[in-house]
């Protein structure tokens, strides 16, 4: 699902990331883990097209990444569904409207963005804040709602960029169990960034740790390095 | 289109200020445009009127009567020189029948007047403007006219007053047109780089350009639209209001009333422009953030 051969990306004299290379097999869950400035968002963003590597290879889904063409972007980056921590909810759309932005911008027919969007709201069980505008929710509430969004399109591939960086224990939890739940239900590829230890040590998944844009560590059912 | 069309009309509503200023500028530039175009439409229907009105008027002696062979032989002098649109000769009854007809509401100064009080007179007519000279002086050669008239002067002072308002109008418009243009890109380049934020995420999220770019678009065709009604509004009320005054002003001249075909079609020409202005304003000032 994702390849990444020998990446590079510097911003001015930082190298935010340096020969990485990794694999993620399609339907797997992957914790990337590793300080803030490990280089976790670089790589997210590296896989949206955000920004461009400077050099090494990336492709997804049997694409080269750096290879697709502006025109087209918007089309690769639909079947990829990213939460992030900072939500990233447009304020003057309520949750039914936030959650069908993905489908809205596809242009599909609102009848289908309708049905889909309930059965997003439902499997983050936020059918009964259809209505509410993001500055009446909760963060745990806010981070459904991300998620929602990820998961409206079915997208082959969710990018969680440390969705669990702003809540609380609990809150944390219930939303990694989410992204468990939706992984093993839509059989979706995910990688999660976090820095919570606790987290990753409780779900016995990939982990792959990165420290000043080097992976030091990539074991199949791994601890927080 | 509605969705966009909600979004777009969502953004006026939620920054009054800014829409002000936008639609305050748009007014004032359609409504300078419309004032020209009424002025240049107007000056030209007066000149078309002068143009087709008798422009030389050579009287002939009071005391002398002219025969149809003299009045033949004038008018084939006068058409042999192939400058003529039109030459009318007016005879001594004929005069009398338009003096009445003048003055129909004086009995006095019917009473007074006789056929062989008023001079027998030929009307003539140029094609063009700058042969009414030649044509005078033929006629000021003969020798039982003894006043000739025309109007070269009225005519050639239109024509120039008639150039200097489409030059000037035409200039005032393209310079507040660019103005208009600028304040539109700043004022929705201004919501553009306030929700640049908002455009990332939803460009994350696969959107296209068009999704982005067209609520801006019809933001930007929106302030046009506003500002054409607005100023079409204040300029037909301006008209009406001021219709029976001019009517007084150019007696005679039939320019007033407007016909309300020619209002609707400035109607149609100033929602023309605006959506023109605005639409391009809206699609530069987010064409520049989406490239980047």
């Amino acid at each position: 699902m994702v390849t990444a051969r020998s990446l590079t990306k510097k911003f001015g004299p930082i190298t935010a990331l340096e020969e990485v290379s990794f694999e993620v097999a399609p339907g797997e869950f992957v914790f990337l883990t590793g300080p803030s400035g490990s280089g976790k968002t670089t790589l997210f963003r590296l896989i949206l097209r955000d920004i461009s590597p400077d050099s090494g290879s990336l492709s997804v889904n049997n694409q080269d990444v750096s290879a697709i063409l502006g025109r087209n972007l918007p089309k690769y980056r639909r079947a990829i569904g990213m939460v992030f921590q900072d939500y990233r909810l447009l304020p003057d759309r309520n949750v039914r409207e936030n959650i069908a932005l993905p489908l809205e911008v596809r242009k599909i027919k609102p009848t289908d963005i309708q049905a889909a969007v309930k059965i997003a709201m439902k499997m983050v069980d936020l059918e009964s804040r259809a209505h509410l505008f993001p500055s009446q929710l909760s963060g745990g509430e806010l981070q459904r709602v991300s998620i929602a969004r990820a998961i409206v399109g079915k997208p082959k591939l969710i990018l969680a960029d440390e969705p669990t960086g702003n809540l609380d224990p609990k809150t944390a939890k219930n939303i990694v169990k989410l992204l468990r739940d939706i992984h093993s239900e839509l059989k979706t590829t995910v990688i999660m960034a976090t820095h919570n230890a606790d987290i990753v040590n409780q779900n016995g998944v990939r982990v792959i740790s990165l420290e000043q844009g080097k992976i030091i560590k990539d074991s199949p059912q791994g601890k927080y390095a | 289109m509605l969705k966009y069309l909600r979004i777009a009309w969502q953004r006026i509503r939620r920054a009054p200020y800014q829409t002000a200023a936008a639609l305050s500028v748009m007014t004032l530039t359609l409504f300078l445009g419309s004032v020209f175009f009424l002025l240049a439409a107007g000056s030209d229907m007066v000149l078309r009127y002068f143009e087709s009105r008798p422009q030389i008027n050579a009287y002939f002696k009071t005391d002398y009567l002219p025969d149809q062979t003299a009045v033949d032989q004038l008018t084939r002098k006068l058409e042999s020189t192939q400058k003529t649109a039109a030459v009318r000769f007016i005879s001594k009854e004929d005069a009398l029948k338009i003096y009445q007809e003048a003055n129909k509401s004086d009995p006095l100064l019917l009473e007074a007047v006789t056929a062989g009080m008023l001079p027998a007179s030929f009307e003539v007519s140029a094609k063009d403007p700058r042969d009414l000279k030649v044509l005078a002086e033929i006629l000021k050669q003969e020798p039982n006219i003894e006043e000739v008239s025309y109007a070269e002067d009225i005519i050639s002072t239109l024509t120039v007053w008639i150039n200097s308002i489409r030059i000037i109008g035409a200039s005032l418009i393209l310079a507040h047109v660019f103005i208009t243009f600028i304040v539109i890109i700043l004022i929705i380049g201004m919501k553009v780089s306030v929700r640049r934020e908002e455009i990332h995420t939803i460009r994350l999220l696969g959107a296209g350009g068009s999704y982005i770019s067209v609520p801006f678009i019809f933001e930007g065709m929106l302030y046009g639209i506003g500002g054409a009604v607005i100023s079409w509004v204040v300029i037909y009320t301006l008209l009406l209001y001021s219709t029976p005054f001019l009517v007084r002003f150019l007696s005679g001249i039939p320019v007033l009333p407007v016909p309300i075909l020619f209002m609707a079609a400035l109607l149609g020409g100033e929602l023309l422009l605006g959506v023109l202005v605005g639409g391009l304003g809206g699609w530069l000032a987010c064409r520049r953030f989406l490239k980047a």
